[in-house]
């Protein structure tokens, strides 16, 4: 009674990435994209794919009648929401349903117990899973944040209440600084989960973003599979992620697992989830929130694990029980990722769209890129900026470091701006490299300054006017039938 | 054509010569360059190749063996424009030597009258023999060092007037 046929409710390269699981699993695909995609390579790889609407999220992407009505006139029997989009969002989960469908990952009752944070906080406690000193309902009043900041003391968190991803979050240092920060906050909530209710809470300097990885069946199995160290974020967003966290033991992996399992246990949880914590320096931890769904950086956890975690989602949802218990799972080894976005590491980060020149990604022993592009495709700007996903896997930590930093000099990406110098800096950073950093790595080490190119500026120099003097000026460009008169001469100079 | 080109906090001198040959701050470097595709060239400098990608042209984004460099390259007649707006030039050039070596042979003397490219002096260093060229057209005013002396690394060789 396995399914058979599903319709992948998202894109990029979590799109790309479903695709392929289903296609070794054999179930057959269907691919929806917006106007920005046609051509896209998750519409070229699915089986089948269709048209729903214009490049705003909000006329396609994120259409749940649209989404569902492709899936019945296709004749499919399940839906896989990807991450980001509708996969957190308990409405759609239960309008598939209605349909008839099956939802590749957790029932609406579970993403509604824990969507809402405070609501999630709430489940934590009674769990007896530690959370940080702050709000266990959702505050809309500013006069009355104000009263709960000034017993919570500063420096505190405001967090929208209805979601997560790092959106609208606001670290306030002192009571000057609340006015401005609640109105930002409240603004973002707004725009981006529907509703201006935060969530307050005590902010914890020097710690790590730790989150453990959890899969769940509909038979009262939960197993945790191992840690994510992700405390390399810039936005509240991660950009580095790695497993084993360096900064954790086993007894530390033990007491993290079972507090995520009492807590999943506490909200009923099936199929695949992330129970996110803040790590302090002396290993104490709180509970940050659930990611209902499957995470970005989910591949250090399959590259440790042997384990192919849409292909369990997908088992799991068809009702199957999980082929092993928690004793059974191995971890083997290092894994660490990088998350390729177009974005200007050099200006703090803003996201860069625009179309793609050469693309080489890299390959070789230890490396497995997840990506969603290729040269002279337009990397849309309506969306996510991730652009590709290098993760790399060694039998230690500084052979994962090692296959990281030679697969990083192996990527070439042409026609945008990207984070790559900033994964090549931070690959070489002695601190990183000892596995000493926090959540504030980025603001702390990196330093938005290109490479120290001593040793290399006389190459790198030489190189631009090489450069310079084989290509025009866009205006006075040559046509290109002339091209090999060119490349004639550059022969001959050999 | 020459180029002025700036890396980072440097700044180097840079003369493609029709041959193929390219003067780097007046040392001059065997070069090839091979097409690779329309925006990627493979650079044989000194014996060692370099991969070089073009990311973006304004402001120019190059990747270069694995690392992302940003450059600002001036070309001749740029630099032309820049110097006709600011002071004379003044005409006098000096040749250093760029590395630490010995001074294998000197080819001119004083009041020779040499073309832009001309060899002027052999240095030997990391056991390779480098020719250093005349940058300019012009007449050597003044030999600062010796054939069969050791020289450190920008030591002055030669001086110019350009003319």
């Amino acid at each position: 009674m396995g399914l058979r046929k599903v319709l992948v409710a998202n894109r990029g390269e979590i799109a790309v990435r479903v695709i392929r699981t289903c296609r070794e699993l054999g179930i057959a695909t269907v691919a929806v994209y917006s106007e920005a995609d046609e051509g896209a390579p998750h519409v070229r790889l699915a089986d089948e794919a269709y048209p729903i609407g214009p490049a705003a999220p909000a006329e396609s992407y994120l259409r749940s009648d649209r989404l569902i009505a492709v899936a019945e006139r296709t004749a499919c029997d399940s839906v896989h929401p990807g991450y980001g989009f509708l996969s957190e969002n308990a409405d759609f989960a239960e309008a598939v349903a209605a349909a008839g469908l099956t939802f590749v990952g957790p029932p609406a009752s579970v993403q509604r117990a824990l969507g809402e944070k405070t609501s999630a906080r709430r489940l934590a406690k009674a769990a007896g899973v530690p959370i940080a000193e702050g709000t266990l309902e959702p505050v809309s009043d500013e006069a009355a944040g104000r009263e709960i900041a000034r017993r919570i003391g500063f420096p505190l968190l405001l967090k929208p209440a209805g979601g997560g991803g790092g959106k609208g979050m606001r670290i306030v240092r002192s009571a000057d600084e609340l006015a401005s920060a609640w109105r930002g906050a409240t603004g973002e909530a707004t725009t981006a989960f529907g509703a201006p209710a935060l969530l307050i809470e005590r902010y914890l300097a020097g710690a790590r973003h730790v989150e453990m990885q959890l899969i769940a069946d509909e038979h009262g199995s939960v197993v945790w599979l191992g840690e994510r160290d992700c405390s390399i974020q810039r936005r509240h967003q991660k950009l580095v992620e790695e497993t084993p966290g360096p900064s954790v033991d086993d007894a530390l992996r033990s007491r993290l697992g079972d507090a995520a399992v009492k807590l999943a246990r506490a909200a009923g949880y099936v199929n695949a989830g992330t129970c996110e914590f803040l790590v302090a320096p002396d290993g104490g931890f709180v509970f940050l929130e659930v990611n209902t769904r499957l995470q970005v950086e989910h591949p250090v956890t399959e590259l440790v694990t042997g384990l192919d975690l849409v292909a369990l989602q997908f088992r799991v949802a068809a009702g199957e029980s999980l082929p092993f218990t928690q004793e059974s799972v191995r971890r083997n080894g290092a894994a660490i990722e990088c998350r390729i976005t177009a974005e200007d590491a050099f200006a703090g980060f803003v996201p860069a769209g625009g179309r793609l020149g050469l693309v080489r990604l890299p390959a070789g022993a230890g490396i497995r890129v997840d990506g969603g592009i290729e040269s002279g495709m337009t990397v849309p700007t309506e969306y996510d900026p991730l652009l590709a996903k290098v993760v790399a896997w060694g039998p230690t930590r500084a052979e994962a470091l090692g296959r990281m930093r030679r697969a990083l000099r192996e990527t070439v990406i042409a026609g945008v701006m990207t984070t790559l110098p900033f994964h090549q800096h931070v690959l070489s950073d002695p601190e990183f490299v000892a596995g000493r950093y926090d959540t504030s790595y980025v603001d702390a080490r990196w330093a938005a300054r290109r490479a120290d190119l001593d040793g290399t500026a006389l190459t790198a120099a030489a190189m631009a006017a090489v450069v310079a003097s084989r290509t025009r000026p866009p205006r006075s460009a040559a046509p290109d039938g002339r091209a090999w008169v060119r490349i004639a001469r550059e022969e001959a100079l050999r | 054509m020459r180029y002025e080109v700036q890396v980072g906090e440097r700044t180097v001198q840079l003369e493609v010569a029709p041959d193929g040959s390219t003067l780097v701050d007046d040392r001059v470097t065997a070069l090839s360059v091979r097409a690779l595709g329309p925006d990627a060239w493979l650079v044989a400098m000194g014996g060692v190749s370099h991969e070089v990608h073009l990311l973006a042209r304004d402001p120019l984004r190059l990747w270069v063996d694995g690392t992302e460099v940003l450059a600002t390259v001036t070309d001749e007649r740029a630099l032309a424009a820049r110097s006709a707006g600011g002071s004379a030039r003044s005409g006098r050039h000096e040749l250093h030597a760029p590395m630490p070596g010995l001074l294998k042979a000197v080819h001119v003397r004083e009041g020779d009258e040499v073309e832009r490219g001309a060899p002027l002096v052999t240095l030997e260093a990391m056991k390779m023999e480098n020719e250093l060229r005349s940058p300019v057209a012009g007449r050597v005013t003044r030999v600062a060092a010796a054939a069969g002396t050791k020289v450190d690394g920008g030591a002055l060789l030669i001086v110019l007037a350009q003319g």
